[in-house]
């Protein structure tokens, strides 16, 4: 019973899926498209192309996950862009229906 | 008209403001400066005012989470980190007082580099750009901060250039839309 329970937890993902959490950036009028590019490779490392494409996604679709982690490290990257005046909201990811 | 020269790459850039521009541009940051100390209590844990620590501690009960501020132009500065207001007050206890600090910092900073030429017949002030970035985070601030109050749409520009020239707003948004010209030329420069 011991090793049934065992089995159990390890098969229990939602543990795992729960302490996943997003980092969303939300579009706005005013950050210019080349500044919010060169926010996301200089917070995220991100290559220029993948930046780009991201910053694309925010302007035209109105949001996008740039990042995924724990809670404190998407609480950190929420912080950071707000330090260079994107807007980012943090929540748990409830993959892909953002 | 705020034309970045050089490169940061060289470390030879460097950005010429003409009289008029300056003067623009520190009235901006010394507005925003201000807007941002309103709500900054942190300084009076510093202070040796019994009163002000008082006063610091009733306000700044760090066991209660903190509102949004009411001013928009703070409320867009320093945004909520959540969609949920209560995880947001919750967030913003621990975040904003730091937030605050930073952007008061890159203004600070930039404040410190506008400065007139020492020859006072000079049309230009040849100002050395060494740290970019901070230039970047300040100047974008300010056009955040503008952006509020003119109410910045997508087709705002359009409406600009629709203006008459005798409309009130016309200078504001004017000094938007430079702001936002110095930031491209910033960019291109890095």
């Amino acid at each position: 019973m011991s090793s049934q329970t065992q089995l159990e937890e390890e098969l229990d993902l939602s543990k795992f899926f729960d302490n996943l959490w997003v980092t969303i950036v939300w579009d706005d009028p005013v950050n210019l498209m080349n500044y919010v590019t060169y926010v996301f490779i200089k917070l995220f490392n991100f290559s220029p192309e993948k930046a780009h494409t991201l910053m694309m996604q925010v302007h035209t679709e109105g949001k996008a996950v740039v990042a995924s982690g724990t809670r404190e490290e998407m609480e950190r990257a929420v912080q950071q862009i707000h330090e260079h005046g994107l807007w980012a909201t943090l929540q748990r990811d409830d993959h892909g229906r953002v | 008209m705020g034309e970045f020269k050089g490169s940061s790459v060289a470390g030879d850039l460097t950005v010429a403001l003409s009289n008029d521009e300056l003067h623009i541009l520190i009235n901006l940051v010394e507005q925003l400066l201000e807007l941002l100390g309103e709500r900054n209590f942190a300084h009076h844990y510093q202070s040796d005012d019994p009163f002000a620590q008082l006063m610091a501690a009733s306000i700044g009960n760090l066991e209660s989470a903190i509102d949004q501020p009411e001013d928009p132009v703070l409320r867009r500065l320093l945004p909520n980190g959540y969609a949920d207001p209560e995880s947001a007050a919750e967030f913003r206890k621990y975040t904003e007082s730091s937030l605050r600090t930073v952007k008061q910092n890159h203004l600070m900073y930039l404040r410190e580099q506008l400065v007139f030429p020492v020859d006072h017949e000079l049309p230009k002030a040849d100002i050395a750009v060494t740290e970019p970035t901070q230039w970047l985070i300040a100047i974008n601030d300010l056009r955040l901060a503008l952006a509020v109050r003119l109410d910045i749409k997508q087709d705002s520009y359009e409406q600009y250039e629709l203006m008459k020239d005798n409309d009130p707003q016309k200078p504001l948004y004017a000094v938007y839309f430079w702001l936002g010209g110095i930031q491209e030329s910033l960019i291109n420069h890095l």
